[in-house]
Protein backbone atom coordinates (compact mmCIF):
# COMPACT_ATOMS: atom_id res chain seq x y z
CA UNK A 1 0.00 0.00 0.00
CA UNK A 2 1.21 3.47 -0.75
CA UNK A 3 -0.14 6.91 -0.10
CA UNK A 4 -0.84 9.39 -2.81
CA UNK A 5 0.93 12.67 -2.26
CA UNK A 6 -0.98 15.93 -2.46
CA UNK A 7 0.09 19.52 -2.31
CA UNK A 8 -0.92 21.65 0.64
CA UNK A 9 -1.01 25.40 0.88
CA UNK A 10 0.27 27.04 4.07
CA UNK A 11 -0.97 30.57 4.62
CA UNK A 12 1.01 32.48 7.21
CA UNK A 13 -0.86 35.09 9.18
CA UNK A 14 0.20 37.59 11.81
CA UNK A 15 3.29 37.93 13.93
CA UNK A 16 4.30 41.28 12.48
CA UNK A 17 3.76 43.36 15.59
CA UNK A 18 6.10 41.15 17.58
CA UNK A 19 8.70 41.34 14.84
CA UNK A 20 8.82 45.11 15.09
CA UNK A 21 10.03 44.86 18.67
CA UNK A 22 13.06 42.83 17.72
CA UNK A 23 16.62 44.03 17.58
CA UNK A 24 18.41 43.60 14.23
CA UNK A 25 20.18 40.60 15.66
CA UNK A 26 16.99 38.93 16.80
CA UNK A 27 15.43 39.57 13.41
CA UNK A 28 18.34 37.86 11.79
CA UNK A 29 18.10 34.89 14.13
CA UNK A 30 14.43 34.56 13.37
CA UNK A 31 15.12 34.71 9.65
CA UNK A 32 17.71 31.98 10.00
CA UNK A 33 15.13 29.77 11.70
CA UNK A 34 12.85 30.16 8.71
CA UNK A 35 15.75 29.33 6.44
CA UNK A 36 16.61 26.25 8.48
CA UNK A 37 13.00 25.09 8.62
CA UNK A 38 12.46 25.47 4.92
CA UNK A 39 15.88 24.03 4.16
CA UNK A 40 14.83 20.93 6.12
CA UNK A 41 11.56 20.62 4.17
CA UNK A 42 13.48 20.99 0.95
CA UNK A 43 15.89 18.23 1.86
CA UNK A 44 13.03 15.89 2.62
CA UNK A 45 11.48 16.75 -0.73
CA UNK A 46 8.42 18.23 0.95
CA UNK A 47 8.85 21.79 -0.26
CA UNK A 48 7.19 22.71 -3.53
CA UNK A 49 7.12 26.50 -3.62
CA UNK A 50 6.60 29.59 -1.52
CA UNK A 51 7.19 33.32 -1.17
CA UNK A 52 6.39 36.13 1.23
CA UNK A 53 3.80 38.74 0.31
CA UNK A 54 4.22 42.50 0.52
CA UNK A 55 2.05 44.11 3.17
CA UNK A 56 0.23 46.48 0.83
CA UNK A 57 -2.60 45.18 -1.32
CA UNK A 58 -5.95 45.95 -2.87
CA UNK A 59 -9.28 44.23 -2.80
CA UNK A 60 -11.23 44.48 -6.00
CA UNK A 61 -14.99 44.06 -5.83
CA UNK A 62 -17.89 44.37 -8.25
CA UNK A 63 -15.74 44.02 -11.30
CA UNK A 64 -13.59 46.94 -10.23
CA UNK A 65 -16.32 49.30 -9.15
CA UNK A 66 -15.00 49.06 -5.63
CA UNK A 67 -11.29 48.94 -5.00
CA UNK A 68 -10.11 49.17 -1.40
CA UNK A 69 -6.81 48.99 0.37
CA UNK A 70 -6.47 45.47 1.62
CA UNK A 71 -9.10 43.32 3.26
CA UNK A 72 -7.08 43.69 6.37
CA UNK A 73 -9.31 44.39 9.29
CA UNK A 74 -6.59 43.64 11.80
CA UNK A 75 -2.87 43.04 11.67
CA UNK A 76 -3.31 39.49 12.85
CA UNK A 77 -5.33 38.72 9.75
CA UNK A 78 -2.76 39.72 7.19
CA UNK A 79 -1.41 36.90 5.10
CA UNK A 80 2.32 37.46 5.24
CA UNK A 81 3.37 34.67 2.97
CA UNK A 82 2.58 31.27 1.60
CA UNK A 83 4.24 27.93 1.14
CA UNK A 84 3.26 24.86 -0.83
CA UNK A 85 4.33 21.56 0.66
CA UNK A 86 3.84 18.01 -0.39
CA UNK A 87 2.34 15.51 2.03
CA UNK A 88 0.35 12.28 2.01
CA UNK A 89 -2.42 13.65 4.19
CA UNK A 90 -3.85 16.77 5.76
CA UNK A 91 -2.70 15.44 9.12
CA UNK A 92 0.83 15.03 7.73
CA UNK A 93 0.77 18.61 6.43
CA UNK A 94 -0.40 19.87 9.82
CA UNK A 95 2.51 18.02 11.44
CA UNK A 96 4.91 19.75 9.06
CA UNK A 97 3.41 23.15 9.88
CA UNK A 98 4.06 22.66 13.59
CA UNK A 99 7.76 23.35 13.10
CA UNK A 100 7.11 26.77 11.60
CA UNK A 101 8.94 29.65 13.34
CA UNK A 102 5.89 31.92 12.95
CA UNK A 103 4.49 30.56 16.23
CA UNK A 104 7.31 32.29 18.10
CA UNK A 105 5.70 35.56 17.14
CA UNK A 106 2.12 34.62 17.87
CA UNK A 107 1.21 34.12 14.22
CA UNK A 108 -0.70 31.18 12.77
CA UNK A 109 -0.66 28.86 9.79
CA UNK A 110 -3.71 27.91 7.79
CA UNK A 111 -3.24 24.54 6.10
CA UNK A 112 -5.35 23.76 3.03
CA UNK A 113 -5.19 20.96 0.54
CA UNK A 114 -4.74 22.11 -3.02
CA UNK A 115 -7.27 20.30 -5.19
CA UNK A 116 -5.73 18.19 -7.87
CA UNK A 117 -7.12 17.85 -11.38
CA UNK A 118 -6.20 14.15 -11.48
CA UNK A 119 -8.58 12.91 -8.84
CA UNK B 1 17.24 27.65 -0.35
CA UNK B 2 18.70 29.88 2.24
CA UNK B 3 21.52 28.44 4.22
CA UNK B 4 23.45 29.92 7.08
CA UNK B 5 26.50 31.22 5.29
CA UNK B 6 29.13 33.85 5.74
CA UNK B 7 27.53 36.41 3.48
CA UNK B 8 24.67 36.91 5.79
CA UNK B 9 26.21 36.17 9.15
CA UNK B 10 25.92 39.22 11.36
CA UNK B 11 24.73 41.25 8.45
CA UNK B 12 21.69 42.70 10.19
CA UNK B 13 23.52 44.24 13.09
CA UNK B 14 26.22 45.82 10.97
CA UNK B 15 23.92 46.91 8.21
CA UNK B 16 21.53 48.55 10.61
CA UNK B 17 24.20 50.94 11.84
CA UNK B 18 25.69 51.49 8.41
CA UNK B 19 22.43 52.27 6.67
CA UNK B 20 21.16 54.49 9.47
CA UNK B 21 24.40 56.48 9.24
CA UNK B 22 24.29 56.78 5.45
CA UNK B 23 20.65 57.92 5.47
CA UNK B 24 20.99 60.32 8.39
CA UNK B 25 23.99 61.81 6.69
CA UNK B 26 22.01 62.19 3.48
CA UNK B 27 18.67 63.43 4.83
CA UNK B 28 19.63 64.98 8.16
CA UNK B 29 19.05 64.01 11.79
CA UNK B 30 15.62 65.66 11.76
CA UNK B 31 14.32 62.62 9.90
CA UNK B 32 15.85 60.17 12.33
CA UNK B 33 12.57 58.52 13.29
CA UNK B 34 11.43 57.97 9.73
CA UNK B 35 14.87 56.68 8.88
CA UNK B 36 14.83 54.23 11.75
CA UNK B 37 11.40 52.97 10.67
CA UNK B 38 12.54 52.62 7.08
CA UNK B 39 15.64 50.64 8.03
CA UNK B 40 13.62 48.48 10.40
CA UNK B 41 11.13 47.82 7.61
CA UNK B 42 13.90 46.96 5.20
CA UNK B 43 15.28 44.44 7.65
CA UNK B 44 11.81 42.98 8.16
CA UNK B 45 11.48 42.60 4.43
CA UNK B 46 14.89 41.02 4.24
CA UNK B 47 13.97 38.69 7.06
CA UNK B 48 10.93 37.52 5.14
CA UNK B 49 12.39 37.31 1.67
CA UNK B 50 15.83 35.99 2.57
CA UNK B 51 14.19 33.36 4.74
CA UNK B 52 12.68 31.92 1.57
CA UNK B 53 15.48 32.47 -0.91
CA UNK B 54 19.20 32.98 -0.82
CA UNK B 55 20.20 36.43 0.34
CA UNK B 56 21.40 38.80 -2.39
CA UNK B 57 25.08 39.02 -3.32
CA UNK B 58 25.31 42.52 -1.96
CA UNK B 59 23.03 42.67 1.09
CA UNK B 60 24.06 46.25 1.90
CA UNK B 61 22.94 47.51 -1.49
CA UNK B 62 19.68 45.60 -1.26
CA UNK B 63 18.87 46.89 2.21
CA UNK B 64 19.89 50.45 1.39
CA UNK B 65 17.72 50.50 -1.71
CA UNK B 66 14.70 49.09 0.12
CA UNK B 67 15.16 51.45 3.09
CA UNK B 68 15.67 54.43 0.81
CA UNK B 69 12.59 53.68 -1.26
CA UNK B 70 10.54 53.18 1.86
CA UNK B 71 11.78 56.45 3.29
CA UNK B 72 10.94 58.38 0.17
CA UNK B 73 7.48 56.82 0.13
CA UNK B 74 6.99 58.08 3.66
CA UNK B 75 8.18 61.55 2.66
CA UNK B 76 5.74 61.63 -0.24
CA UNK B 77 2.84 60.48 1.91
CA UNK B 78 3.72 62.95 4.60
CA UNK B 79 2.11 66.20 3.49
CA UNK B 80 3.69 68.12 6.31
CA UNK B 81 6.97 68.04 4.53
CA UNK B 82 8.13 71.23 2.90
CA UNK B 83 8.00 71.13 -0.84
CA UNK B 84 11.52 72.41 -1.19
CA UNK B 85 12.98 69.70 1.00
CA UNK B 86 15.77 68.18 -1.02
CA UNK B 87 14.84 64.77 0.32
CA UNK B 88 11.84 64.76 -1.98
CA UNK B 89 14.04 65.10 -5.02
CA UNK B 90 16.45 62.41 -4.13
CA UNK B 91 15.79 59.36 -6.21
CA UNK B 92 17.46 56.59 -4.31
CA UNK B 93 16.29 53.92 -6.68
CA UNK B 94 18.49 55.30 -9.39
CA UNK B 95 21.92 55.30 -7.99
CA UNK B 96 22.45 53.93 -4.54
CA UNK B 97 25.97 53.04 -5.60
CA UNK B 98 27.42 56.39 -4.71
CA UNK B 99 26.14 55.96 -1.19
CA UNK B 100 27.72 52.57 -0.99
CA UNK B 101 31.31 53.50 -1.55
CA UNK B 102 33.33 52.31 1.37
CA UNK B 103 34.56 55.80 2.17
CA UNK B 104 31.02 57.09 2.11
CA UNK B 105 29.90 54.57 4.68
CA UNK B 106 32.93 55.05 6.92
CA UNK B 107 32.61 58.78 6.70
CA UNK B 108 28.90 58.69 7.52
CA UNK B 109 29.45 56.36 10.43
CA UNK B 110 32.22 58.48 11.84
CA UNK B 111 29.98 61.54 11.67
CA UNK B 112 27.17 59.57 13.23
CA UNK B 113 29.39 58.51 16.12
CA UNK B 114 30.24 62.09 16.87
CA UNK B 115 26.63 63.18 16.59
CA UNK B 116 25.63 60.51 19.12
CA UNK B 117 28.41 61.69 21.42
CA UNK B 118 27.52 65.36 21.14
CA UNK B 119 28.45 67.29 24.32
CA UNK B 120 24.92 68.62 24.74
CA UNK B 121 23.76 65.08 25.47
CA UNK B 122 24.28 63.37 28.80
CA UNK B 123 26.79 60.55 28.87
CA UNK B 124 23.99 58.05 29.36
CA UNK B 125 22.18 59.35 26.28
CA UNK B 126 25.41 59.31 24.31
CA UNK B 127 26.01 55.68 25.12
CA UNK B 128 22.45 54.56 24.46
CA UNK B 129 22.31 56.40 21.14
CA UNK B 130 25.65 54.99 20.05
CA UNK B 131 24.92 51.41 20.98
CA UNK B 132 21.54 51.57 19.34
CA UNK B 133 22.19 53.59 16.20
CA UNK B 134 25.76 52.57 15.50
CA UNK B 135 26.16 49.23 17.20
CA UNK B 136 22.73 47.96 16.14
CA UNK B 137 21.93 46.86 19.70
CA UNK B 138 18.40 46.02 20.77
CA UNK B 139 16.92 47.51 23.95
CA UNK B 140 17.36 44.23 25.76
CA UNK B 141 21.06 44.03 24.94
CA UNK B 142 21.60 47.63 26.00
CA UNK B 143 19.74 46.97 29.23
CA UNK B 144 22.19 44.14 29.95
CA UNK B 145 25.27 46.17 29.14
CA UNK B 146 24.19 49.15 31.21
CA UNK B 147 22.55 47.09 33.96
CA UNK B 148 19.23 48.85 33.51
CA UNK B 149 15.68 47.77 32.87
CA UNK B 150 14.57 47.30 29.30
CA UNK B 151 11.71 49.79 29.62
CA UNK B 152 14.05 52.37 31.13
CA UNK B 153 16.36 51.99 28.14
CA UNK B 154 13.45 52.33 25.70
CA UNK B 155 12.29 55.53 27.40
CA UNK B 156 15.79 56.99 27.58
CA UNK B 157 16.32 56.21 23.93
CA UNK B 158 13.18 58.09 22.95
CA UNK B 159 14.25 61.11 25.00
CA UNK B 160 17.80 60.92 23.75
CA UNK B 161 16.60 60.90 20.16
CA UNK B 162 14.41 63.93 20.75
CA UNK B 163 17.38 65.75 22.25
CA UNK B 164 19.64 64.72 19.40
CA UNK B 165 17.19 66.09 16.84
CA UNK B 166 16.86 69.29 18.80
CA UNK B 167 20.60 69.87 19.12
CA UNK B 168 21.99 68.59 15.88
CA UNK B 169 20.88 69.60 12.45
CA UNK B 170 23.67 68.32 10.28
CA UNK B 171 26.28 65.70 10.76
CA UNK B 172 29.89 66.78 10.83
CA UNK B 173 33.12 65.74 12.38
CA UNK B 174 34.03 68.33 14.95
CA UNK B 175 37.52 69.67 14.57
CA UNK B 176 37.38 72.30 17.26
CA UNK B 177 38.55 72.03 20.85
CA UNK B 178 35.55 70.01 21.93
CA UNK B 179 36.78 67.06 19.99
CA UNK B 180 38.92 65.50 22.66
CA UNK B 181 36.24 65.30 25.30
CA UNK B 182 33.90 63.76 22.77
CA UNK B 183 36.58 61.38 21.67
CA UNK B 184 36.77 60.01 25.21
CA UNK B 185 33.06 59.19 25.16
CA UNK B 186 33.40 57.60 21.75
CA UNK B 187 36.20 55.41 23.08
CA UNK B 188 34.14 54.42 26.08
CA UNK B 189 31.29 53.40 23.80
CA UNK B 190 33.64 51.31 21.70
CA UNK B 191 35.06 49.76 24.84
CA UNK B 192 31.57 48.84 26.07
CA UNK B 193 30.72 47.39 22.70
CA UNK B 194 33.87 45.30 22.76
CA UNK B 195 33.33 44.15 26.33
CA UNK B 196 29.86 42.90 25.51
CA UNK B 197 31.30 40.93 22.61
CA UNK B 198 34.22 39.62 24.63
CA UNK B 199 32.19 38.34 27.54
CA UNK B 200 28.55 38.08 26.56
CA UNK B 201 26.33 38.45 29.56
CA UNK B 202 24.21 35.49 28.52
CA UNK B 203 23.66 33.08 25.72
CA UNK B 204 25.54 30.10 24.45
CA UNK B 205 28.68 31.61 23.02
CA UNK B 206 31.67 32.65 24.98
CA UNK B 207 32.69 35.41 22.61
CA UNK B 208 30.72 37.26 20.03
CA UNK B 209 33.36 37.90 17.44
CA UNK B 210 31.06 40.00 15.31
CA UNK B 211 30.64 42.59 18.05
CA UNK B 212 34.34 42.60 18.86
CA UNK B 213 35.33 43.07 15.24
CA UNK B 214 32.79 45.85 14.85
CA UNK B 215 34.30 47.61 17.86
CA UNK B 216 37.78 47.29 16.36
CA UNK B 217 36.52 48.49 13.00
CA UNK B 218 35.04 51.62 14.59
CA UNK B 219 38.24 52.30 16.51
CA UNK B 220 40.34 51.95 13.36
CA UNK B 221 37.91 54.26 11.61
CA UNK B 222 38.63 56.91 14.22
CA UNK B 223 42.33 56.29 13.96
CA UNK B 224 42.23 57.01 10.23
CA UNK B 225 41.04 60.53 10.97
CA UNK B 226 43.90 62.77 11.96
CA UNK B 227 41.81 64.83 14.34
CA UNK B 228 40.85 61.74 16.26
CA UNK B 229 44.29 60.30 16.80
CA UNK B 230 45.10 59.94 20.46
CA UNK B 231 47.41 57.77 22.58
CA UNK B 232 44.40 56.38 24.44
CA UNK B 233 42.81 55.35 21.18
CA UNK B 234 45.93 53.45 20.20
CA UNK B 235 45.97 51.79 23.60
CA UNK B 236 42.33 50.82 23.15
CA UNK B 237 43.03 49.30 19.74
CA UNK B 238 46.01 47.40 21.15
CA UNK B 239 43.91 46.12 24.03
CA UNK B 240 41.23 44.82 21.66
CA UNK B 241 43.78 43.19 19.33
CA UNK B 242 45.46 41.36 22.20
CA UNK B 243 42.16 40.06 23.50
CA UNK B 244 40.96 38.97 20.08
CA UNK B 245 44.26 37.21 19.35
CA UNK B 246 43.32 34.58 21.93
CA UNK B 247 39.81 33.91 20.60
CA UNK B 248 40.56 30.65 18.80
CA UNK B 249 42.31 29.23 21.82
CA UNK B 250 39.46 30.00 24.19
CA UNK B 251 37.33 27.18 22.78
CA UNK B 252 38.29 23.55 22.21
CA UNK B 253 37.00 21.12 19.55
CA UNK B 254 34.02 20.23 21.70
CA UNK B 255 33.09 23.91 21.77
CA UNK B 256 33.91 24.06 25.43
CA UNK B 257 35.56 26.93 27.20
CA UNK B 258 39.29 26.63 27.85
CA UNK B 259 40.81 28.72 30.62
CA UNK B 260 44.03 30.66 30.31
CA UNK B 261 46.06 27.90 31.95
CA UNK B 262 45.02 25.22 29.46
CA UNK B 263 44.88 27.24 26.24
CA UNK B 264 46.93 26.03 23.29
CA UNK B 265 49.10 29.10 22.85
CA UNK B 266 50.15 28.13 19.34
CA UNK B 267 46.59 29.07 18.38
CA UNK B 268 47.04 32.68 19.44
CA UNK B 269 46.90 34.95 16.41
CA UNK B 270 50.45 36.29 15.99
CA UNK B 271 49.42 38.79 13.37
CA UNK B 272 46.89 40.44 15.67
CA UNK B 273 49.43 40.49 18.48
CA UNK B 274 51.87 42.29 16.16
CA UNK B 275 49.19 44.83 15.18
CA UNK B 276 48.43 45.34 18.85
CA UNK B 277 52.08 45.88 19.66
CA UNK B 278 52.45 48.43 16.91
CA UNK B 279 49.46 50.37 18.21
CA UNK B 280 50.78 50.16 21.72
CA UNK B 281 54.02 51.61 20.34
CA UNK B 282 52.01 54.62 19.13
CA UNK B 283 50.25 54.94 22.44
CA UNK B 284 53.11 56.58 24.27
CA UNK B 285 52.17 59.27 26.70
CA UNK B 286 54.77 61.68 27.95
CA UNK B 287 52.74 64.23 29.78
CA UNK B 288 50.14 62.16 31.53
CA UNK B 289 49.45 58.95 33.35
CA UNK B 290 48.64 55.90 31.28
CA UNK B 291 44.89 55.47 30.79
CA UNK B 292 42.99 52.41 31.88
CA UNK B 293 43.20 51.29 28.26
CA UNK B 294 46.98 51.41 28.50
CA UNK B 295 47.01 49.38 31.68
CA UNK B 296 44.52 46.82 30.43
CA UNK B 297 46.33 46.52 27.13
CA UNK B 298 49.55 45.87 29.00
CA UNK B 299 47.95 43.12 31.10
CA UNK B 300 46.57 41.51 28.00
CA UNK B 301 49.95 41.82 26.31
CA UNK B 302 51.65 39.93 29.15
CA UNK B 303 49.11 37.15 28.80
CA UNK B 304 49.30 36.68 25.08
CA UNK B 305 53.07 37.07 24.85
CA UNK B 306 53.90 34.52 27.58
CA UNK B 307 55.11 31.32 25.92
CA UNK B 308 53.49 29.14 28.57
CA UNK B 309 51.09 29.76 31.40
CA UNK B 310 53.91 29.10 33.87
CA UNK B 311 56.07 31.77 32.27
CA UNK B 312 53.45 34.48 32.72
CA UNK B 313 54.92 37.52 34.43
CA UNK B 314 52.40 37.65 37.26
CA UNK B 315 54.37 40.24 39.20
CA UNK B 316 54.19 42.69 36.31
CA UNK B 317 50.49 41.98 35.89
CA UNK B 318 49.81 42.51 39.58
CA UNK B 319 51.72 45.77 39.39
CA UNK B 320 49.48 46.90 36.52
CA UNK B 321 46.39 46.08 38.55
CA UNK B 322 47.82 48.05 41.46
CA UNK B 323 48.29 51.03 39.17
CA UNK B 324 44.71 50.75 37.96
CA UNK B 325 43.49 50.66 41.54
CA UNK B 326 45.59 53.69 42.43
CA UNK B 327 44.15 55.66 39.56
CA UNK B 328 40.53 54.82 40.01
CA UNK B 329 38.82 52.38 42.31
CA UNK B 330 36.76 49.79 40.52
CA UNK B 331 35.25 46.75 42.23
CA UNK B 332 35.81 44.65 39.12
CA UNK B 333 39.50 45.55 38.95
CA UNK B 334 39.78 44.87 42.65
CA UNK B 335 38.29 41.44 42.17
CA UNK B 336 40.33 40.53 39.09
CA UNK B 337 43.48 41.63 40.88
CA UNK B 338 43.10 38.64 43.20
CA UNK B 339 44.08 36.31 40.33
CA UNK B 340 47.65 37.64 39.86
CA UNK B 341 47.83 38.20 43.62
CA UNK B 342 47.20 34.51 44.12
CA UNK B 343 49.97 33.66 41.67
CA UNK B 344 52.46 35.95 43.32
CA UNK B 345 51.65 35.50 47.02
CA UNK B 346 49.82 32.18 47.19
CA UNK B 347 46.35 31.14 48.25
CA UNK B 348 46.61 32.00 51.91
CA UNK B 349 47.48 35.65 51.43
CA UNK B 350 45.11 35.95 48.48
CA UNK B 351 42.34 34.67 50.68
CA UNK B 352 43.02 37.37 53.27
CA UNK B 353 43.19 39.95 50.52
CA UNK B 354 39.78 38.83 49.32
CA UNK B 355 38.41 38.92 52.86
CA UNK B 356 39.28 42.61 53.01
CA UNK B 357 36.56 43.55 50.60
CA UNK B 358 34.24 40.62 50.43
CA UNK B 359 31.51 42.35 52.38
CA UNK B 360 31.20 44.88 49.60
CA UNK B 361 27.68 44.74 48.16
CA UNK B 362 29.19 44.61 44.66
CA UNK B 363 30.14 41.00 45.03
CA UNK B 364 27.31 39.13 46.67
CA UNK B 365 25.66 38.50 43.31
CA UNK B 366 28.85 38.34 41.26
CA UNK B 367 29.61 34.96 39.68
CA UNK B 368 33.32 35.67 39.27
CA UNK B 369 33.63 36.55 42.93
CA UNK B 370 32.22 33.22 43.98
CA UNK B 371 34.30 31.32 41.43
CA UNK B 372 37.50 32.96 42.68
CA UNK B 373 36.54 32.26 46.25
CA UNK B 374 35.87 28.61 45.39
CA UNK B 375 39.29 28.36 43.76
CA UNK B 376 40.92 29.82 46.85
CA UNK B 377 39.12 27.42 49.17
CA UNK B 378 40.15 24.55 46.93
CA UNK B 379 43.78 25.59 46.87
CA UNK B 380 43.70 25.88 50.64
CA UNK B 381 42.53 22.28 50.74
CA UNK B 382 39.01 22.97 51.97
CA UNK B 383 36.90 21.09 49.44
CA UNK B 384 33.84 21.24 51.67
CA UNK B 385 33.80 25.05 51.38
CA UNK B 386 34.89 25.16 47.73
CA UNK B 387 31.88 23.18 46.47
CA UNK B 388 29.09 25.48 47.66
CA UNK B 389 30.99 28.56 46.49
CA UNK B 390 31.34 27.08 43.04
CA UNK B 391 27.68 26.15 42.97
CA UNK B 392 26.79 29.70 43.86
CA UNK B 393 29.00 30.94 41.00
CA UNK B 394 27.27 28.56 38.62
CA UNK B 395 23.84 29.70 39.70
CA UNK B 396 24.78 33.33 39.11
CA UNK B 397 26.19 32.77 35.61
CA UNK B 398 23.85 33.47 32.73
CA UNK B 399 26.25 32.31 30.08
CA UNK B 400 25.71 28.64 29.27
CA UNK B 401 29.34 27.92 28.37
CA UNK B 402 30.68 29.57 31.48
CA UNK B 403 28.30 27.56 33.56
CA UNK B 404 29.50 24.35 31.89
CA UNK B 405 33.11 25.31 32.42
CA UNK B 406 32.59 25.93 36.12
CA UNK B 407 30.68 22.69 36.41
CA UNK B 408 33.55 20.77 34.81
CA UNK B 409 35.98 22.28 37.23
CA UNK B 410 33.81 21.36 40.17
CA UNK B 411 33.57 17.77 38.93
CA UNK B 412 37.34 17.59 38.67
CA UNK B 413 37.64 18.75 42.25
CA UNK B 414 35.16 16.19 43.44
CA UNK B 415 36.65 13.46 41.25
CA UNK B 416 38.34 10.30 42.55
CA UNK B 417 41.86 11.73 42.23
Amino acid sequence: MYNIMSNYLFLFRGGDSRRLEQSPEEMQEHMQKWGAWMGGLNEKGQLVDGLPLAKDGKVVEKAGEVVTDGPFAEGAEIVGGYLIVSSDSLQGAVEISKGCPIFEHGGNVEVREIMSMNM
Amino acid sequence: MFSQNDTVENVFRYEYGKIIAVLVNRFGPSHLENIEDAVQDALLKAMKVWGYKNPPDNPTAWLLRVACNGLIDTFRKNQKMKLDDPALYFDAGKDPKELLLKDGISDSQLKMIFACCHPSLSVEYQIILSLKLIGGFGNREIAKVLLKKEETVAKSFTRAKAKLKEEITTLDIPIEIGLQSRLFVVMRVIYLLFSEGYAPYSGETVVRRDICYEAIRLALLLDENRYCRHPNLNALIALMCFHVSRFDARMDQNMELVDLEHQDRSRYDGELIRIGISHLGNAGTTDRLPSKYHLEAAVSYYHCSAKTFEETDWRAILQLYNLQMDQQYSPIVQLNRIVPYLKVYGAKRAFWELRNFENSPHFTENALYHAIKAELWYQLGDKAAAGPSMEKAMALTNNVLEKKHLHKKLQQWEGPC
